[in-house]
C-alpha cells in the first residue's frame, strides 16, 4: 500500500537576472491506495499528473511532503537505500518503444533486472529462465515466439505488455501507469487495461493510474478512487463510480463531456458541453479559482476567492457545485 | 464574416474511388498496402475511415491526393473528385492546384507538418502564392476568421512559430491551412491522436461546425471507433488494406455485421453501462506474411470463423442500400 501526505513540487525556472519564476506543479496532494486498490489521476496535458507519478517512482524529489510505502517513510531513507526500496514502485510510461532498448532482445531486456535479484537471493540461471517465462505468460505473451524478438518486431500493445512483464520481474507493490495505453491502438488498449486490472487482484498491487481518459480510469479502477487535477490542484476527488455519476466540478464535467458519444448506441447526456477553447497557459491570480478563465459557469465570486477542496469521501473545490448530466446513456 | 463565403457556389463534391491498389516495395517483396478499394464518398457528408495501425488507412488517404510517399506506389485504380477529374491521371500541374484549392489535407500529427522556421502567417502567404492567389490580404483575413472561429487569438497565432503553440493549437492551425483556400473536400488523418480528451473534443466540435457551415465533404481517418462514431455520418472499416464493412454510422454501431467491426465496438471502454460489456479484441493486425494468405484476412482473430474462411477470401459486396460487408456470414446478426 501507499500513503502520500501533502505532496508539493515546485519547479523554479531561471528568469535572467531578475530572479526565479516558481511554478507549483503539484499542490498539497494527499491520498492513499490500499494493496490491490486503484487510484486514477485524471487531467489534461500540463496538469502536473506526470510529475506526481515521477515522484512516486523516485525519479523526481518532492519539494515537501511524505510518501509512505508499506509503512516505511520513503523520504527519511538515505538515498542509496531509497533507490533499492523504490524498486517496489514500477513506472510504466506512455511510449513502450522508448522504454525498451531497441538493440536488445525481449529475453535480454527481461533478464537484466532478474540478474540483480538472482545475485541478491543466491539464485541461478535456471531460476532466471523460469521467471522470464512466468512473467511473459502472465502478461499474455507466448515466450517461445517473443523471446528472441526485438522491440520493433512487436505491435504497440505487445511492447507495452513486455514493459509490464519487465516491471513484474521485481515483484512490485505499486505500479504507476502514466498514460500507459494512449499510444496503443484503441482496438488493443482494452487488453492492456484488463491486464493492469487483473494484476491488482492477483498480486495485491496498488495501481496509480494516470490518464486523460475517464473511460480507461473507470475500466481499471471502478472500485477505486478518482482524483481530478487541474494545474496541479485537486479539483474533485472521491470514489470513481460516484464521480462519474455525480460530477460536481465543471472541469470534471468537461472531461466527461469530452468522451465521444457512440452514435447509434448512445444518446449524449442532456447537459453535455464541449469547450471550444483549448488549455490556456495564462496565470490565474492566487485569489481566483484556477478554473475560472475556462469555466462556462463562473460567477463574480469565482474571481475573488479561490475555493478549497471540501467534503468527506467525495470532495470538490467549487463555489457553485451543481451536478450536470453530461454522461452519455445507452439507447 | 460569413459574407465572403456566401457568394461562393456551395455544391458539395463527392469522390468515387475505384479498384485502388497501392503497393510498398520492400526487402521482403511487394506489400499490398491498399488492395482493391472501391467506395463512393458521399458529397456533403463526413465519412469516417477506421482501421488499426498498418491497415492501410493513411496510405489510402495519401492515395486520394495522389501523394503516396516512396517506396509506395499506386499501381491501379481511379480517384475521381467531382469537378476536378481523376487525381491519378490529371496533369501534374493541375493536380498540385487541386491539392489545397479543392482538397484540403490535415496531416497526422500536425505538429510536424508546420514549417518550424517561419511564422504561421508567412506560411499562409506562401500557400497563397503557390496557388497564384492575387488578393493575399483577403487570404490573411480568411485565415484570421478561421482561427477566431476556432476560439483562438488570431493575431497572436499568425505571428507565432510552431514551437510556441500547444498540440491542440497546432492541430487547429493545420485545419485552418487546409481550409483557407476554401477547399470543399477535406481529408483529416488522425486529427486528434496526440491530443488529450478535452482538446480532442473541441477539435472534433470545430470540424463538425465548419463542415456544416461550409457544406464540405469531409473524410476523417482514425483508429478510434469512438471518435468516428461521434463525428461521422458514414463509417468505412478497413482491415489489412481491404474494406471489411461500410454503412451509416447508426447502422454500423447498432448492427455491425463483420466480426471485426463487432470486436472494435466491444473493445471501447465506456463511462456508462456494465463494465464487463467491454471485451478486448484478441490477436494483432495481420503482418506482411498474413496478407498473402488465400483466406479471409481476419480469420485468425475471428471468433465466428467457418472452415471455408481459411481457404477463400470473402468478397466485399453490397447487402442493402449503402451497406457493404466482406464476410461469409454476411447478413447474419449476433
Amino acid at each position: 500500500m501507499i500513503d502520500v501526505k501533502n505532496l508539493v513540487k515546485v519547479f523554479t525556472a531561471k528568469k535572467g537576472v531578475l530572479g526565479h519564476d516558481a511554478i507549483e506543479a503539484v499542490s498539497h496532494m494527499s491520498f492513499s491506495i490500499p494493496g490491490g486498490g486503484a487510484l486514477s489521476l485524471i487531467g489534461e496535458s500540463g496538469s502536473g499528473k506526470t510529475t506526481v507519478g515521477r515522484i512516486l517512482a523516485g525519479l523526481e524529489v518532492p519539494t515537501s511532503g511524505d510518501i509512505w510505502i508499506q509503512r516505511v517513510n520513503v523520504m527519511t531513507l538515505p538515498p542509496a537505500e531509497r533507490r533499492t526500496f523504490l524498486r517496489q514502485v514500477q513506472l510504466i510510461q506512455q511510449d513502450p518503444y522508448q522504454a525498451l532498448n531497441p538493440a536488445r532482445t525481449i529475453e535480454q531486456s527481461l533478464e537484466d533486472p532478474l540478474k540483480v535479484i538472482a545475485r541478491e537471493r543466491g539464485k541461478n540461471g535456471a531460476w532466471i529462465q523460469s521467471r522470464v517465462h512466468e512473467v511473459l505468460l502472465r502478461v499474455g505473451m507466448d515466450p517461445g515466439s517473443v523471446l528472441n524478438k526485438y522491440p520493433h518486431m512487436l505491435s504497440g500493445g505487445q511492447r507495452q505488455r513486455i514493459v509490464i512483464a519487465r516491471a513484474l520481474t521485481v515483484e512490485p507493490k505499486v505500479l504507476v501507469a502514466d498514460e500507459a495505453v494512449s499510444m496503443i491502438d484503441v482496438s488493443l488498449r482494452l487488453g492492456v487495461l484488463k491486464l493492469l486490472k487483473d494484476l491488482r487482484q492477483e498480486f495485491g498491487i496498488s495501481l496509480f493510474f494516470i490518464t486523460h481518459d475517464v473511460a480507461s480510469a473507470r475500466y481499471v479502477g471502478e472500485d477505486g478512487q478518482l482524483f481530478v487535477i487541474y494545474k496541479g490542484q485537486v479539483v474533485e476527488s472521491g470514489p470513481t463510480d460516484e464521480i462519474i455519476s455525480q460530477p460536481h466540478h465543471p472541469y470534471t464535467q468537461a472531461l466527461l463531456s469530452a468522451v465521444p458519444v457512440l452514435k447509434g448506441l448512445e444518446d449524449p447526456g442532456p447537459d453535455r458541453f464541449i469547450p471550444l477553447r483549448g488549455n490556456d497557459q495564462e496565470q490565474v491570480p492566487d485569489t481566483a479559482c484556477i478554473y475560472e478563465p475556462r469555466c462556462p459557469f463562473a460567477q463574480a465570486k469565482c474571481q475573488k476567492e479561490r475555493p478549497v477542496l471540501q467534503g468527506a469521501g467525495h470532495a470538490y473545490a467549487c463555489h457553485f457545485p451543481v451536478v450536470r448530466r453530461v454522461v452519455a446513456t445507452m439507447k | 464574416m460569413a459574407l465572403e463565403f456566401e457568394a461562393r457556389d456551395f455544391h458539395p463534391r463527392g469522390m468515387q474511388i475505384r479498384d485502388l491498389h497501392v503497393i510498398y516495395q520492400t526487402n521482403q517483396g511487394e506489400i499490398p498496402a491498399v488492395n482493391g478499394v472501391s467506395m463512393a464518398i458521399a458529397p456533403g457528408k463526413i465519412t469516417g475511415i477506421i482501421g488499426e495501425s498498418g491497415s492501410g488507412k493513411s496510405t489510402l488517404a495519401m492515395a486520394l491526393m495522389n501523394a503516396v510517399p516512396k517506396p509506395g506506389r499506386i499501381v491501379k485504380g481511379s480517384v475521381v473528385v467531382d469537378g476536378a477529374g481523376d487525381m491519378l491521371t490529371i496533369d501534374k500541374k493541375i493536380r498540385q492546384k487541386v491539392r489545397g484549392r479543392d482538397i484540403g489535407f490535415v496531416f497526422q500529427a500536425s505538429q510536424n507538418s508546420l514549417n518550424p522556421l517561419i511564422r504561421v502567417g508567412k506560411q499562409v502567404l506562401d500557400l497563397g502564392r503557390s496557388h497564384n492567389i492575387k488578393d493575399l490580404r483577403a487570404l490573411l483575413r480568411r485565415a484570421k476568421e478561421l482561427l477566431e472561429r476556432m476560439g483562438m487569438d488570431a493575431e497572436r497565432i499568425l505571428l507565432s512559430y510552431q514551437h510556441e503553440l500547444s498540440g491542440g493549437m497546432r492541430q487547429r492551425v493545420g485545419i485552418m491551412l487546409a481550409l483557407v483556400l476554401e477547399a470543399q473536400v477535406v481529408i483529416l488523418d488522425e486529427p486528434t491522436t496526440a491530443l488529450d480528451m478535452i482538446s480532442q473534443a473541441s477539435v472534433l466540435e470545430i470540424v463538425r461546425q465548419i463542415h456544416q457551415e461550409r457544406h464540405l465533404t469531409t473524410i476523417l481517418i482514425s483508429h478510434d471507433m469512438g471518435v468516428v462514431a461521434d463525428l461521422a455520418d458514414n463509417v468505412v472499416v478497413m482491415y489489412g488494406g481491404e474494406l471489411a464493412e461500410a454503412g451509416s454510422t447508426e447502422e454500423i454501431l447498432a448492427h455491425p455485421l463483420h466480426p471485426y467491426t463487432q470486436g472494435l465496438i466491444r473493445a471501447i471502454p465506456r463511462i456508462s453501462g456494465p463494465l464487463d460489456q467491454a471485451i478486448a479484441l484478441s490477436g494483432s493486425p495481420p503482418d506482411v506474411a498474413a496478407l498473402k494468405v488465400p483466406g479471409c484476412l481476419f480469420a485468425s482473430r475471428c471468433p465466428k470463423r467457418l472452415p471455408k474462411c481459411e481457404n477463400s477470401r470473402p468478397i466485399y459486396e453490397a447487402i442493402g442500400s449503402d451497406r457493404y460487408v466482406a464476410c461469409f456470414r454476411g447478413t447474419e446478426h449476433d
